[in-house]
């Protein structure tokens, strides 16, 4: 796409009233020729996740770093609401936005309950006002209310993320920015990270711009991506499922890389696709019982769930007959995922699982029912004739080939 | 640093660890007393050696200190709060070279020099001490501040706290662990060149020990020196404790 053609993109297609728009943005560090971000215009609509992504030093998160003006803009304007906000007191923009950023930068000398307090007490908030609001939050993210007089270095790097994302949504901002929020997570903290942030987002609906440089977090947590090149020109804006069958240009096609149709398996949630039913015992029921069960549905295995409904072990009719307590029969159930896992996640559970199945759950870990292949199977193939459904997509993509 | 120690120590309690020093300390002074007390003092030993005068070189010697202390605070932290800033990052260098130079002068050169520009007295001291301590005070306050975590203080502008509530209520909290044992050197570095002040008439302790050696009286130099120690040590004890209390928790 040439420089012209991507002013258009900036605008998202059938989206909702713009949130923040910017218009015609610009930045050049001082002692620099060449601009950071130039001429960027894009619209960000209300209630939805944005995600910027692009390449290392692309100016992604200098371009959200404008919006609240952390980085002044050399030319250009940015709106809140309709409103003009690029001149306004910039301390107290910012305390209409939460800012949340990969080092989290926790203030160290102040207790858990404090930190989230920080933008509430700076509004003039009434002390209970402030102190209700603050355990509010950390049940919000699934924190106990006993961290309230923890300082940060006592907390893991995954609570401490909870806790910034805490104290950013305090005091109830529109509009949340987010650079790189999970970047410095392992792996597993990242992805449970990741999921309880957008069952989070699906309750708040809040106005979020997230930065990342990992196209399958982009794909996974964006409403819509906005994906940009060299100083920020946005080379596609668009919803995951379009970028990935349509790519804009070559770019594009490039960025999202290999395998851009086992990634449209990361836009699928596990919740969205039927689990087959499986029979299942609890624990406490006795093993005559669960030989009963096995016995009526045919199946070669059963699950066991303690009292909570837990999944706890799977045994089969010869792990019954050998083993003389239940609770030691069978092997464990490890293969677990959550309901807003994607299906990329539960194929790639599945495939090391030693069952080929993946035990489905629900956010307190409570059964809710067990996928295999044929299930996926069945999902995948539910998605194709949607593509077939829409053809000026199809063509497009055809045409992308054609060219490439 | 016995603080410190003590604190590791093992299973007394923290407050037994507190009072060792100036027990310690106490002492000292028991023994110097009863040792001068035994000894037959002449009419200059007896001139020097007596409640009266003690006391009004050891007040000297304390007013000196804390004037300069004080100042030496003031000055040197906004000093170092100015020099942090970024507008102020190109001369930063240079001024703190010139704090160098304060430093590595020798104490008595400065205050010989002082007392031939200016002339005798208290205000003239007290500039040779300030120029003494100001460094290590400066030199602490801007390593305290530049080693703030920089992702705290972009956390605290992006929530919307201003520079200056970031200053106080983030970068000067965070610093004042490192600003404070600059704070302690300086205590300990003033009382003793304070000792230097009465060669341009501003009496302190120094005074008995300068007639100790040029009267050649041992037990009045004896004193001078042992109480300026004393008085070092313990200002040493009380600083480390502060340090101890006004540590923010959590780092």
């Amino acid at each position: 796409m040439t420089d012209n053609g991507s002013r258009n993109v900036g605008i998202a297609k059938d989206a909702p009233e713009a949130m923040i728009r910017l218009e015609n943005l610009s930045k050049t560090f001082p002692g620099q020729t060449e601009s950071a971000v130039e001429d960027l215009s894009m619209e960000i609509p209300e209630g939805e996740i944005v995600v910027f992504v692009g390449p290392s030093g692309c100016g992604k998160t200098t371009t959200m770093k404008m919006i609240n003006r952390i980085i002044e803009p050399s030319s250009g304007r940015i709106f809140l609401q309709g409103e003009d906000v690029t001149k306004v007191n910039a301390d107290k923009l910012r305390r209409r936005m939460g800012y949340v950023i990969q080092q989290i930068g926790l203030f160290p000398h102040k207790t858990i309950a404090d930190n989230i307090a920080t933008v509430p007490m700076m509004l003039g908030w009434e002390k209970k006002r402030v102190s209700d609001r603050v355990d509010e939050l950390l049940e919000t993210v699934s924190m106990d209310l006993s961290y309230r007089s923890r300082y940060p270095k006592e907390l893991s790097g995954g609570q401490r993320q909870r806790i910034g994302v805490a104290r950013a949504m305090a005091a109830d901002p529109p509009v949340l920015l987010m650079d790189e929020p999970f970047g410095a997570i392992d792996p597993i903290t990242r992805e449970r990270l990741q999921n309880e942030f957008l069952r989070l987002q699906a309750e708040i609906k809040k106005t979020i711009v997230f930065v990342t440089h990992d196209i399958d977090e982009a794909i996974k947590m964006g409403d819509r991506i906005a994906i940009l090149q060299t100083k920020s020109r946005i080379a596609q804006f668009d919803t995951p499922e379009r970028i990935l069958t349509d790519p804009a240009n070559k770019f594009v096609e490039d960025f999202i890389g290999a395998g851009a149709s086992i990634k449209r398996l990361s836009l699928s949630q596990v919740r969205d696709i039927k689990t087959a039913s499986w029979p299942v015992a609890v624990l406490s029921e006795g093993s005559e019982a669960v030989r009963e069960l096995m016995r009526k549905s045919g199946k070669d295995s059963v699950l066991l769930l303690d009292d909570r409904r837990r999944p706890k072990r799977w045994v089969s009719a010869d792990d019954l007959a050998h083993a003389g307590r239940i609770e030691e029969a069978g092997w464990p159930a490890v293969s677990i995922v959550e309901e807003g896992s994607s299906l990329y996640d539960v194929l790639d559970t599945m495939i090391t699982s030693y069952k080929g199945s993946a035990i489905v759950v629900d956010g307190e870990g409570r059964y809710e029912g067990v996928v295999d292949f044929d299930t996926v199977l069945g999902a995948i193939n539910e998605m194709r004739p949607l593509e077939q459904q829409r053809p000026e997509l199809a063509e497009g993509a055809a045409e992308q080939r054609d060219r490439s | 640093m016995t603080v410190a120690s003590a604190k590791t120590g093992g299973t007394l309690p923290r407050w037994v660890g507190y009072l060792t020093k100036p027990v310690l300390l106490g002492l000292a002074c028991l023994a110097l007393y009863f040792w001068v007390s035994g000894l037959e003092l002449d009419s200059i030993e007896q001139r020097e050696l007596n409640a009266a005068n003690i006391t009004q070189r050891f007040i000297e010697h304390l007013e000196l200190t804390a004037a300069a202390t004080v100042a030496v605070v003031v000055l040197a932290v906004s000093a170092g709060v100015l020099l942090t800033r970024p507008f102020a990052s190109r001369v930063s260098s240079v001024l703190v070279n010139v704090a160098n130079i304060g430093q590595g002068l020798p104490s008595v050169g400065v205050l010989a020099l002082l007392a031939i520009f200016f002339g005798l007295g208290f205000q003239y001291a007290l500039i040779g001490l300030i120029a003494y301590a100001f460094l290590p005070v400066l030199r602490n306050t801007m390593v305290g501040l530049r080693q703030v975590d920089s992702s705290v203080i972009e956390a605290g502008r992006g929530m919307g706290m201003s520079k200056n509530a970031v200053l106080f209520r983030i970068e000067l909290p965070l610093a004042v662990p490192i600003m404070l044992a600059g704070i302690r050197t300086a205590l300990v570095i003033t009382i003793g060149t304070a000792t230097l002040a009465t060669f341009i008439g501003a009496g302190g302790l120094g005074a008995l020990i300068e007639t100790g050696i040029s009267l050649n009286r041992t037990p009045v130099l004896v004193t001078g020196a042992v109480l300026t120690s004393v008085l070092a040590l313990f200002v040493d004890w009380l600083a480390g404790v502060a340090e101890d209390i006004l540590r923010p928790k959590g780092l």
